[in-house]
C-alpha cells in the first residue's frame, strides 16, 4: 500500500509540476510586454526633458534612422534621418537651424526640404506629440 | 594680349548694324529688330545654304533647327552679320556688315558680346548665367590662345557650332554626363602629342568613383571635369587650393583636414593634400586598407618606422582594425543566432548603428588629431559592444530555452512514466485508490 | 460526512447521465486497439490550436501593414511569444497528420461500416475544415513565402471548371492577394472555421460515443469474444500518456526548430523560387505539376484536378461501396484500394522535398 499511495502522490505532485510548466509561460505571456505594439508607425522617441532645446536625438523607427529636433521655444519636429543622397545619418546644426548631412555636405532646411548638396528629395516628415512624459513620434496618416 | 585686341575690333563690327536695338540698351547688340523676335522669319542663309552640295556649306544648316539661338530667335546674321532678308548674293556684302567665319582667336569674345551682357540675357531669362571674359582670361585655354597656339579649346569646341544646346539638355556636350568625354576629345594621347600635359586623365576618371557615380549611377551631384577645374576658367587647382576643390563635397573631411597638422606639412614640402592619399582623376572608393601598418599603408609612405608620427598613427591604426574586428564578430554572433531561429532586429539594429561610427571615424582621420580619433573611436566600441552584447542574449537565451525544454521534456517523460505505472497496475486487476 | 465539491457540481449540471455513460463506456482491447487513440490525438491537438490560437489573438493585427510586424513583436517582445507562435505552428501540422493517420487507420479497419457511414462523413467534412484552417492561417504572417504559396493555392482553386473563378474571386475577396485577402483570411480562420469546427467535433464526438467503438472485421471474425477495458480510468490514462508524449514533443520542436518569422510580402516582388504549398497539400501540387500539358487534347491540369476530385469522391462515399459486414472480395479489394490511396499520398508528398520537379 505505501508504495501505492506513494506514487500516486508522486503522480499528482508531478501532473502539478506539468501542470505549472504549461501555465507559467502562459501567465507570462499575458502579461503586456514594456511596448505595448510594435513599433511601425508609431514610436516613444526620448523622454520629456531628455532633448534640451536646440539638441537633436537620433532615435531608431521602424528600423531606420528618425531625427528628433527640439528648437529654442522648446517645440519638437521629427524627421526621417536617412539622408536621401546615399543614406547616411544626417545631424542637426543648431547655428545654421539647418539639418546637414555631413557624407557630402548636404543640407535641408526644418521642413525636411533639401536646399543644397547632393540630395535629391526632401526627408520624409513625422508628426510628434507629447503625452505625458513621453515624446511620441508617429508617421503621418494620409488625410 | 591678342585675344583682347580682337575683341575691340570685333566690337568695332559690331556695332554698325544694330542701330535700331541701340535705342533699348546702351551697349551694343548683334541682332537686327527682325531676327530678335520669336517667331522664325525667313532666313536666306539658310534657305540658300541648305541647297547647296558642298558639304562645307550645307553642313552647319543640319543640325541649326535645335540650335538654342535659332530657336530664341537669332538666326546666321547673328554671329555673322549679313541681311538675312536679301536672296540675292548681295545679303553677304561685307560693307553691309557681313562678317563672315570668325578667326578662332575672336570666337571667345564673339560669345562674350552677348553672353557676358547681362542687360542683353536677361531678355531671354530672368536668371541668366553671365560668362565672365576675366574668368576665361584666367584659363589656360584663353592664355595659349593668345600666345598664338589655336590648338586648344574655345567656346565651340566644347559647345558645338551650329546645333548649341542648353547645358541641361542630355544631348548637349556640357550636360554633366557628357562633359568629361568633351574634354577627351583634346585630352587625350594623341591629341596632345608634343606637349607635356599627361594625358590618361579621361580614362582614369571613368573608372574613378566619381566618374562610375556619375556615369553608372546617374548621381548628377558628382563631379566631372569642370567642377574641379571650373567652368570656362579651366586651371589645374594648385596645392593648397586642391582641399578647397574636395572640400567643397567633401566639407567635413575638409574642415576637419584645415586644422590639422599634416595640412601645414604637405604644403610646406610641397604635396597636394587629398590627391597625396586618394588620387585625384582617379581617385577610388577608400578602402580601410589604406588604414594597414608600415608601408602597405598610406601613413607609412612619409612616416618613417620610429617616428612619432609613425606610432601614433600604428595606435590609430590598430585601434581602428580592433573596431573592425568587434564589428566583424558581431556580425557573426548575430548571424548564428539568426541561424538558430533567435530575432535580432535590436542586435542588429546597433550593428547598424556601429557600422555609421566606423563612418564616423572614418572622417575623423582627416583631423589627425590624436585626442578627436580616439574619442570618435570610443563611440564606436560602445556600439559594436552594445551590438556584440545583443548577440550574446540572444544566444544565451537560445540555451536557455533548450535547459527549460530539457527540464520540461523530463518533467513530461517522468508524468508519463508514473502514468504508465498506473496503467499497468490497473491492468492487473487492482482497484485504484479514489 | 465530507463535503465533495464534485458531487455538489454535478448534481448542479445534472452531469449524472453523462459520469454514468462514462464509466459504462468501454473500449475493444485487439492487436489494432492503437489506432483508437488517434481520433483522441486529433481532438487533443485541435484543444492546443484554440488556446494557443486564442493567446495569438491578444497580440496578433490582421491588416496588411502591421501583420508581420505583429508577429515579429510576438517572437520578440512578448514573454514566450516565441514558444506560443511556434507550438500553434508546429501543432497545426501536427494535427493535420494526426486526422490523416486517423482517417487512414478508419478506412483500412472499416470503422465506416454501419451504422457509422454519417460519423465518417463529418469526420470527412472535419479534415476538409482541417485544410481550410491551415491554408488560411498560414497567410496570417504575411510573409513572401506565405504570400506566394497562397496565390499558388488560390490559382489552383481558380483552374475549377465551372466554379473556378468565383471560388477564387470569393476567397481572396478580389482577383489579387491584397489586405483585403488577409481580413477575410482572418475572419475564416477565427470566427467561420471554429464555428464549423465546434458544431461537427461535437457531432462526430456524440456519434462515436452513441455508436461505441467500432471493432475490425478481421478481429470479428476470429470467433472469441473481444476483450473490452473500461473507458475511464484505462482508456483515459493511456490517452493523457498520448497527449503528454505529444505535448512534449511540441516543446522540443519549438524550441530546436522554431518556426521563423521569414521576409513581410511585397507584391510587386518576383516569387522566391521553390514555392510550394504546404506538405498536406504536397501530394496534390506534385500530381498536376507532373502531369503534362495536354492530355488527350484537354489542358494536363484539368485532368488531374478533375481525376483528384474524383478520386476524393469515391474516397468519401467508400463507405456506401464496400461490404456492408467488411468481409469477401469486394472488402478486400476496398482494403487495397485505401493501401493504394495511403502509398501514393505518402510518395507524392515526399517526392516534393526530394526536389520531384519535372
Amino acid at each position: 500500500m505505501k508504495r501505492r499511495e506513494f506514487l500516486d502522490w508522486l503522480t499528482r505532485i508531478v501532473g502539478a509540476t506539468v501542470g505549472a510548466f504549461v501555465a507559467y509561460p502562459v501567465v507570462r505571456y499575458l502579461v503586456p510586454p514594456p511596448t505595448p505594439e510594435a513599433a511601425t508607425r508609431r514610436v516613444v522617441a526620448a523622454r520629456k526633458d531628455e532633448v534640451a532645446p536646440g539638441a537633436f536625438k537620433i532615435f531608431p523607427f521602424g528600423g531606420r534612422p528618425g531625427i528628433l529636433i527640439r528648437s529654442a521655444d522648446g517645440g519638437y519636429r521629427a524627421l526621417s534621418a536617412e539622408c536621401t543622397h546615399l543614406g547616411c545619418t544626417v545631424q542637426y546644426n543648431g547655428a545654421n537651424k539647418n539639418i546637414w548631412c555631413a557624407c557630402h555636405n548636404g543640407v535641408y532646411d526644418l521642413e525636411g526640404r533639401n536646399v543644397s548638396g547632393p540630395p535629391p528629395r526632401p526627408l520624409e516628415r513625422y508628426d510628434v506629440h507629447v503625452m505625458g512624459d513621453e515624446v511620441v513620434v508617429e508617421k503621418p496618416v494620409a488625410k | 594680349m591678342r585675344c583682347h585686341v580682337a575683341a575691340v575690333l570685333g566690337l568695332a563690327l559690331l556695332a554698325t548694324p544694330a542701330a535700331s536695338r541701340a535705342q533699348e540698351a546702351a551697349t551694343p547688340v548683334p541682332a537686327s529688330s527682325a531676327e530678335a523676335s520669336p517667331k522664325r522669319v525667313r532666313d536666306s542663309c539658310l534657305d540658300c545654304h541648305r541647297r547647296l552640295e558642298d558639304p562645307r556649306l550645307s553642313g552647319p544648316t543640319k543640325k541649326f533647327d535645335v540650335d538654342i539661338h535659332f530657336v530664341r530667335g537669332l538666326g546666321c546674321s547673328g554671329c555673322h552679320g549679313g541681311n538675312p532678308a536679301d536672296p540675292e548674293m548681295t545679303a553677304m556684302d561685307p560693307d553691309k556688315g557681313f562678317r563672315g567665319k570668325p578667326e578662332r582667336a575672336q570666337i571667345a569674345e564673339l560669345c562674350a558680346s552677348c553672353h557676358a551682357n547681362a542687360a542683353y540675357m536677361k531678355h531671354y531669362n530672368p536668371r541668366p548665367y553671365i560668362f565672365s571674359m576675366d574668368e576665361f582670361r584666367t584659363s589656360v585655354h584663353c592664355k595659349k590662345i593668345s600666345e598664338g597656339d589655336l590648338k586648344v579649346a574655345t567656346c565651340t569646341n566644347c559647345h558645338g557650332v551650329h546645333g548649341i544646346l542648353p547645358p541641361r539638355d542630355p544631348a548637349s556636350p556640357v550636360y554633366p554626363k557628357n562633359v568629361a568625354a568633351t574634354c577627351s576629345h583634346c585630352h587625350n594621347a594623341e591629341y596632345m602629342k608634343g606637349r607635356t600635359v599627361p594625358t590618361n586623365q579621361y580614362s582614369l576618371w571613368v573608372g574613378s568613383v566619381h566618374g562610375k557615380a556619375l556615369l553608372e549611377k546617374g548621381d548628377l551631384s558628382a563631379p566631372a571635369c569642370n567642377d574641379c577645374h571650373g567652368n570656362h576658367g579651366a586651371v589645374p587647382p594648385k596645392v593648397r587650393d586642391v582641399t578647397l576643390v574636395c572640400g567643397t563635397c567633401h566639407g567635413r573631411e575638409a574642415e576637419l583636414f584645415e586644422n590639422s597638422p599634416v595640412k601645414k606639412a604637405m604644403e610646406d614640402q610641397g604635396k597636394r593634400a587629398c590627391v597625396t592619399c586618394h588620387g585625384n582623376h582617379g581617385v577610388q572608393h577608400p578602402t580601410d586598407d589604406m588604414l594597414l601598418s608600415g608601408r602597405l599603408g598610406v601613413c607609412g609612405q612619409c612616416h618613417k618606422p620610429g617616428s612619432p608620427g609613425e606610432r601614433a598613427s600604428e595606435t590609430i591604426i590598430a585601434r581602428f582594425r580592433g573596431l573592425l574586428g568587434r564589428i566583424s564578430d558581431g556580425d557573426s554572433l548575430l548571424a548564428l543566432a539568426e541561424r538558430r531561429g533567435m530575432e535580432t532586429g535590436v542586435g542588429r539594429a546597433a550593428w547598424r548603428e556601429a557600422q555609421d561610427h566606423v563612418i564616423n571615424v572614418r572622417a575623423a582621420i582627416h583631423s589627425f588629431d590624436f585626442a578627436q580619433i580616439s574619442t570618435v573611436l570610443a563611440d564606436g566600441e560602445k556600439t559594436a559592444d552594445a551590438g556584440l552584447g545583443h548577440a550574446r542574449t540572444a544566444l544565451r537565451d537560445w540555451r536557455t530555452r533548450r535547459v527549460g525544454m530539457a527540464l520540461s521534456l523530463g518533467v513530461i517523460l517522468v508524468l508519463i512514466g508514473l502514468l504508465a505505472l498506473r496503467v499497468r497496475r490497473l491492468d492487473a486487476g487492482a482497484s485504484p485508490s479514489a | 460526512m465530507k463535503f465533495a465539491f464534485r458531487t455538489w457540481l454535478a448534481e448542479r449540471l445534472s452531469l449524472e447521465p453523462l459520469l454514468h455513460l462514462a464509466q459504462k463506456k468501454e473500449v475493444p482491447v485487439h492487436r489494432h486497439t492503437f489506432w483508437y487513440y488517434w481520433g483522441g490525438m486529433t481532438l487533443f491537438l485541435f484543444g492546443v490550436q484554440v488556446a494557443t490560437g486564442i493567446l495569438l489573438l491578444l497580440y496578433y493585427r490582421a491588416s496588411a501593414d502591421e501583420a508581420y510586424e505583429s508577429v515579429r513583436f510576438i517572437m520578440t517582445q512578448v514573454e514566450f511569444g516565441w514558444l506560443i507562435r511556434s507550438i500553434h505552428s508546429w501543432s497545426a501540422n501536427l494535427m493535420i497528420g494526426a486526422a490523416m493517420i486517423h482517417m487512414f487507420s478508419v478506412f483500412l479497419l472499416k470503422a465506416y461500416r454501419a451504422p457509422r457511414e454519417v460519423t465518417w462523413l463529418t469526420g470527412i467534412a472535419l479534415l476538409g475544415l482541417s485544410f481550410t484552417f491551415g491554408f488560411s492561417g498560414y497567410l496570417l504572417p504575411w510573409n513572401q513565402l506565405a504570400f506566394f504559396a497562397t496565390k499558388v493555392g488560390a490559382d489552383i482553386t481558380g483552374d475549377l471548371p465551372l466554379v473556378g473563378g468565383f471560388l477564387r474571386k470569393f476567397l481572396l475577396g478580389g482577383d489579387q492577394i491584397t489586405g483585403g485577402t488577409l481580413t477575410r483570411f482572418f475572419g475564416i480562420h477565427v470566427a467561420i472555421l471554429p464555428a464549423l469546427a465546434t458544431a461537427l467535433v461535437g457531432l462526430h464526438v456524440y456519434l462515436v460515443q452513441a455508436h461505441g467503438m467500432s471493432v475490425p472485421p478481421s478481429v470479428e471474425s476470429g470467433g472469441a469474444p473481444v476483450r473490452r477495458m473500461k473507458f475511464v480510468p484505462n482508456f483515459v490514462l493511456r490517452d493523457a500518456i498520448g497527449w503528454l508524449a505529444a505535448l512534449g514533443m511540441l516543446a522540443l520542436l519549438a524550441a530546436l526548430f522554431p518556426w521563423e518569422l521569414g521576409v513581410k510580402a511585397d507584391p510587386y516582388a518576383p516569387a522566391p523560387p521553390g514555392i510550394r504549398p504546404e506538405w498536406y497539400f504536397g501530394w496534390m501540387f506534385q500530381t498536376l505539376r507532373m502531369l503534362p500539358s495536354r492530355i488527350l487534347g484537354i489542358e494536363g491540369e484539368l485532368v488531374g484536378i478533375l481525376a483528384i476530385g474524383a478520386g476524393a469522391t469515391v474516397w468519401v462515399i467508400a463507405p456506401f461501396l464496400d461490404d456492408r459486414q467488411g468481409r469477401g472480395a469486394r472488402a478486400r479489394f476496398w482494403t487495397v484500394a485505401g493501401v493504394f490511396a495511403i502509398v501514393y499520398i505518402v510518395a507524392f508528398t515526399l517526392m516534393v522535398y526530394m526536389g520531384g520537379h519535372r
